[in-house]
């Protein structure tokens, strides 16, 4: 099948689609370089974070990122919305932790038993926060859950590339 | 004769018990059968009932518009014997114009249950967003004669969200991942990679920058479909999606029905002789 090619945008990183793209990578032929703009290139492109993961997340079936079923795909969509909508850059990042904590009290991923793009996703901006480090102690669950994930390949190699440029 | 022999039950009088059962089971089904029956004759909502959901099905909207067939059992996992309860709340100062056009293909293929409630919270609530689902059916209608519930209940929520299957799922907040839920009930996603990240991409488009973006957003996306619609019917191809549904929708919401390029006017147009978009019209008069 044909290379598909992810160019990232080095001032303002996508990590979460950077996550997916690492995640992939062994099941599909996919580069990736730094350029002036964020974009997937397909048929059209996508250049937003979610469409980007969204793809990739479809390319691969095989590694479950978008949920192993109709519903868990509905929860991954709530919170690839709630890290776009409620955690990049918004104000309000205490309540919107806040959910995040009662919904992480009682998992290990965010939706169903393995990784998603949820995790990936929502890790990505709170690593991307300013806030969240200060934050993250009032914070257990999704404490547990941000060092659990940090802990692990790609986690470790995207967050220290990418978030030590980033300031 | 005895029934007991050795304290062990004989297993003729087993499989009669057995039997027994099975025909209790059956007159219970047909006595709710009947009373389900009874009540569309005698009360006097059953005339209007009737009336709705002909009309319905002789809009044109075809089940050969949106292809592929689905299976609630398949998609939801096997039916507990409850019934399967869509509850969405929804801030009355945003109706929510997706999910009623969703819910009316919906009631097109499932026997859905749907109801309107007012949340404590909000007073004052328009009459047409207390019909906006069609009539209301009669309280005692038999709950298992209906493959899903749509409940819909007005509250001042900041942002809406649908909560189902609470012992598996979060709540999930924001139009947009309520519809592409929905719509997954009436339609498989298209299994190519690229166009079902296509419709994803205009669903975001439509509720982000379309509804909530400012003016100059708004006119950039408006170009961005004129320019889509002059290369396919529809926005994911030639395939009606929910990137049309939730497109069309934030279009009217955003009131740039009139200022639409040519390519927006006929597809809005197409959109509409398709039938289901009149009651999401509707609410916006």
């Amino acid at each position: 099948s044909m290379a598909l090619n992810l160019t990232i945008n080095t001032s303002n990183v996508p990590l979460g689609a950077l996550l997916a793209a690492e995640h992939v990578k062994g099941s599909v032929q996919l580069s990736v370089e730094e350029g002036k703009d964020t974009r997937l290139q397909v048929s059209e492109y996508f250049n937003d974070a979610n469409s980007i993961s969204r793809y990739l997340a479809r390319v691969a079936p095989a590694l479950g990122l978008y949920g192993a079923n109709m519903m868990e795909q509905t929860e991954v969509d709530h919170w690839l919305e709630f890290s776009a909508r409620r955690l990049c850059g918004q104000p309000g990042l205490t309540e919107a932790l806040g959910e995040l904590d009662l919904a992480l009290s009682l998992r290990t991923f965010l939706v169903g038993h393995a990784l998603t793009l949820a995790d990936l996703s929502v890790w990505a901006a709170l690593k991307g926060h300013e806030e969240w480090p200060s934050q993250g102690k009032s914070f257990s669950h999704v404490n547990r859950w941000f060092s659990f994930l940090s802990s692990q390949v790609p986690f470790t190699s995207v967050g220290n590339k990418y978030t030590s440029k980033k300031s | 004769m005895s029934m007991y022999q050795n304290g062990e039950v004989d297993p003729a009088v087993k499989a009669l018990e057995a039997r027994q059962d099975e025909i209790m089971r059956k007159l219970y089904e047909l006595k709710a059968a009947v009373e389900g029956l009874a009540k569309t004759v005698t009360t006097p909502d059953a005339d209007l009932d009737l009336t709705v959901s002909s009309s319905l099905s002789s809009q044109s909207f075809s089940s050969t518009t949106l292809k592929g067939t689905t299976d609630l059992d398949t998609l939801l996992g096997k039916d507990q014997g409850a019934l399967r309860d869509i509850v969405v709340n929804a801030n009355p100062a945003q109706p929510p114009l997706t999910l009623l056009v969703l819910h009316s293909l919906l009631s097109q293929r499932y026997r859905v249950l749907s109801t309107v409630h007012v949340h404590s919270s909000v007073s004052n609530v328009p009459p047409q967003l207390l019909s906006c689902l069609g009539p209301r059916h009669a309280d005692s209608y038999a709950r298992h004669m209906f493959q899903l519930g749509f409940t819909l209940i007005w509250k001042d929520v900041p942002k809406l969200e649908m909560k189902f299957s609470i012992q598996n799922m979060c709540p999930i907040k924001g139009e947009a991942s309520v519809a592409r839920f929905l719509f997954k009930l009436l339609a498989p996603y298209p299994s190519d990679p690229a166009l079902a990240t296509l419709v994803d991409s205009w669903v975001d488009t439509a509720f982000f920058q379309l509804a909530e973006g400012s003016a100059k957003e708004r006119a950039t996306v408006l170009r961005a479909l004129n320019s889509a619609l002059g290369r396919n019917p529809w926005l994911a191809g030639p395939e009606f999606s929910l990137a049309d549904i939730a497109c069309y929708c934030c279009v009217l919401q955003s009131g740039s029905m009139s200022s639409a390029p040519t390519n927006v006017q006929r597809w809005l147009k197409s959109c509409e002789n398709l039938g289901h978009f009149g009651p999401a019209k509707l609410l916006l008069q």
